[in-house]
């Protein structure tokens, strides 16, 4: 439709609504002057050939990578071989050996632990956080607004360590705050103690990772037509039912975009692990990709291992992604 | 005409000049050959390089001395790629499956039976100058840097593992240095119930090669104990000192006689944890770390640490890292000169690396001469006490002799494992049995993968 609307009436937005109600209305539409020799594409077409540079892109830095390394997964694959660049086949060898190693399958226990707590927890605070800083008549909201930013500027390994030392059994500042507050009268040993070490990545991760959460509930939440609390207040509606019959409805398609992102991020969890625990003490703190990581990249350097690991992981992933997106946007349907 | 005289004692002038300059040139080859065979490390490679390069772990700056030096003597500049100890297997493989150059690298005990296997590592037999360096090896060097009686590597340093405690607090506990483990139980329990210090002994048990295992090693080779038997039997089963040390191990943690930041600390870390002067004992590990617990600069209690050896007949283990050249390089006779830069003789003949090692960094060598050298007996006095320290160094075998697994390509996926179950011994999670039985399994795991 814009092709056909002069430079002049760009912008106007009475002029297009009256040009789609022509149109709709099988009104005749001045057509374009045709060029000799060239017929101009078809809008499916052209729609093809405006995306074939993305697509051209996406295929070298992500298609090729990612079949790269199924291709690695069926081959056994450690430096030797890759300076060879000869890969000596090993079948469905890699995915039974990881199959059935314990280690692995613990380590997807501890990854699904650590999701199922930082998704829900982060889902429950964005939301909270982004209804509280969106009070308008609230100042202080403004401030909040820009520090609530702050973890996502960190990065993450330099996060990983600031809580390593927030954690530290004799000296961290966290056991000292908790003594000096009378919660505790002796140090909690955070993350060395295996029932606690999990969970104690979680609250770094979480600090790190709410902000995006955040922001989209905060940038959803602009989106809702004030009129719509109004009218319910008129109603007699009290603040939670507002809430909830009004904002967590029309929150939904943010949330499950939320949670499709948050749950896949957290399950590739690495950096902090890799800082504050390093998978100990034990195998408390095993998650998946620091398993692949290992497998990886400490002796024996079994890349076909690892790469095997990933895509077992790539595959709960995907099939995580698809259920959120299935069942719950059949149930806002 | 009749010729000049040539009798057979007679000598013609120009046959005189022949053979005078004959010899003469004969001398001078001779002479250079002599010269060449006995300072092979003072000759300039025939072929030419734009550069060098070496990938090591962190050490101070002793990586930044050493390339200058190199530079001045040679003229081509060295790049260095240093990263911290436990990334540097993962850096240097990545980049030799990248296909990079690289010249030189090294290798803790541990990690070297998998470079081997990777092709990583070029023999140096032939050498000039490597049979030499072999006849000055220790006996821990020799161990690490020879394997199946190739020379793979040139010695970094050498340590022997030794027990640490703090005076101020032995003298107000009145204690004497513990003889048996039982009184060293004895000791912890008392200052503990005393309120002398909440936790008496921080142990070195992080996640590492060397770390917690090689506690475990010490601890049972002290004892009396093997991992594996020559025949490379696992010596593990029930009722093995391995076994009973690490139930006795546990007790200490059970007893919460143990600074719970035990699970976590590295060698430094735990040197540096140990300056806050909150802990009577520090478990046996490298005694090198005395430079920072006894260093004024980094130490609040720098003076008052001093080393014991271990109870019984002092039966302790020590480890040599090694150099080694890389079969990556980008010029095998100038790799082999800087190689020996870091692990051998500079220009000027002398271990000048590893007598900085010792004079800088309080680290033992792994040539007899510099042990027996002012650079050790001098060079360590800043810190400790070198004649004590090198009493408990001839008590000591080499960690391969007592844990032979070292020399095999498994045993670093197998001290993962040994990693992760002692922690879960450690923390409770498993008892002493589980944990053996669960490594004694793991055993095959690990050599059929």
């Amino acid at each position: 439709m814009l092709r056909h609307v002069d430079r002049g009436d760009q912008g106007s937005a009475e002029k297009l609504s009256a040009l789609e109600a022509d149109h709709e209305s099988g009104g005749a539409v001045p057509a374009a002057p045709k060029r000799r020799g060239r017929a101009e594409l078809s809008p499916g077409k052209l729609g093809v050939v405006m995306n074939l540079p993305t697509l051209a892109v996406l295929a070298l830095v992500l298609a090729y990578p990612i079949g790269y390394a199924a291709y690695l997964s069926f081959h056994k694959v450690t430096p030797a071989e890759l300076r060879r660049g000869v890969f000596p086949s090993v079948g469905l060898g890699n995915y039974q050996r990881i199959l059935s190693d314990p280690l692995f399958l613990l380590a997807l226990k501890n990854t699904l632990v650590f999701t199922a707590v930082t998704v829900v927890v982060e889902l429950a605070l964005a939301i909270a956080i982004a209804l509280l800083i969106g009070q308008r008549q609230v100042w202080t909201s403004r401030v909040t607004r820009f520090l609530i930013l702050l973890p996502y500027a960190v990065p993450p390994i330099a996060n990983g360590l600031i809580w390593s030392f927030m954690y530290n059994f004799d000296f961290g500042f966290l056991n000292r705050l908790l003594f000096s507050a009378g919660l505790i009268s002796r140090p909690i040993n955070w993350i060395g103690d295996p029932n606690t070490a999990l969970f104690a990545l979680t609250v770094p991760y979480i600090w790190r990772t709410l902000p995006f959460a955040v922001l989209l509930v905060h940038a959803a939440l602009q989106g809702i037509n004030l009129e719509l609390y109004e009218a319910a207040s008129v109603d007699g509606a009290g603040a939670f039912r507002r809430f909830r019959h009004i904002t967590l409805p029309l929150l939904v398609p943010i949330l499950v975009v939320i949670l499709v992102l948050r749950t896949s991020f957290a399950f590739v969890v690495f950096e902090e692990v890799l800082a504050i625990t390093q998978g100990g003490p034990g195998d408390a703190t095993w998650v998946a990709v620091w398993y692949s990581y290992k497998r990886s990249f400490a002796p024996p350097f079994d890349v076909g291992i690892g790469a095997a690991s990933a895509y077992i992981l790539a595959l709960i992933i995907g099939a995580l992604a698809l259920a959120y997106v299935t069942i719950i946007y059949r149930r806002i349907e | 005409m009749m010729g000049r005289p040539t009798g057979t004692g007679a000598l013609g002038r120009r046959a005189l000049l022949k053979s005078s300059t004959a010899a003469l040139a004969l001398a001078a080859l001779v002479g250079r050959r002599t010269h060449a065979a006995d300072t092979p490390w003072a000759d300039r490679p025939a072929t030419k390089v734009d550069r060098l390069n070496f990938v090591v772990w962190t050490y101070g700056d002793i990586y930044t001395k050493i390339s200058k030096k190199f530079v001045d003597d040679w003229g081509a500049p060295v790049e260095a790629t240093i990263s911290s100890f436990n990334d540097h297997p993962t850096k240097l493989m990545t980049m030799y499956a990248g296909g990079e150059t690289v010249d030189v690298s090294q290798s803790s005990p541990f990690s070297f039976p998998n470079f081997i296997t990777q092709g990583l590592v070029e023999p140096l037999d032939g050498l000039p100058g490597a049979d030499e360096y072999k006849n000055d090896f220790t006996e821990s060097s020799k161990q690490v840097a020879m394997v199946d009686g190739k020379l793979m590597g040139l010695p970094y340093f050498s340590t022997v593992w030794v027990w640490n405690y703090y005076t101020d607090l032995m003298e107000k506990a009145q204690f004497e240095p513990f003889k048996t483990y039982d009184e060293l139980l004895e000791q912890c329990r008392k200052a503990k119930k005393d309120g002398l210090c909440d936790y008496p002994i921080q142990w070195v048990a992080g996640v590492g090669l060397e770390q917690l295992p090689g506690t475990w090693y010490q601890l049972t080779w002290n004892r009396g104990g093997v991992f594996f038997d020559k025949a490379g039997n696992h010596q593990l089963g029930p009722g093995s000192i391995a076994r009973e040390t690490l139930k006795w191990w546990i007790q200490t943690f059970t007893e919460q006689l143990v600074d719970p930041e035990s699970l976590k600390v590295q060698f430094t870390t735990s040197a540096k944890a140990f300056c806050a002067g909150k802990n009577i004992y520090r478990g046996p590990n490298h005694h090198y770390g005395l430079n920072i617990i006894n260093d004024p600069a980094q130490s609040p209690i720098a003076g008052k640490v001093k080393v014991i050896g271990s109870p019984g007949d002092g039966k302790t283990i020590g480890a040599t890292s090694v150099y080694f050249l890389c079969s990556a390089n980008r010029d095998k006779e100038w790799a082999w000169k800087l190689l020996q830069y870091l692990g051998g003789r500079t220009k000027d003949g002398a271990y000048t690396q590893a007598n900085n090692l010792a004079r800088d960094a309080m680290l033992g060598s792994g040539y007899a001469s510099v042990m027996k050298s002012a650079a050790i007996t001098e060079g360590w006095k800043p810190w400790g006490e070198p004649e004590k320290i090198l009493e408990i160094w001839n008590k000591a075998i080499y960690v391969g002799e007592m844990c032979n697994s070292i020399y095999k390509p498994w045993h670093f996926p197998w001290s993962d494992r040994i990693n992760i179950e002692v922690q879960k011994a450690l923390t409770g999670q498993i008892t002493a049995d589980q944990c053996c039985d669960t490594l004694i399994a793991a055993i095959k795991e690990v050599q059929k993968s």
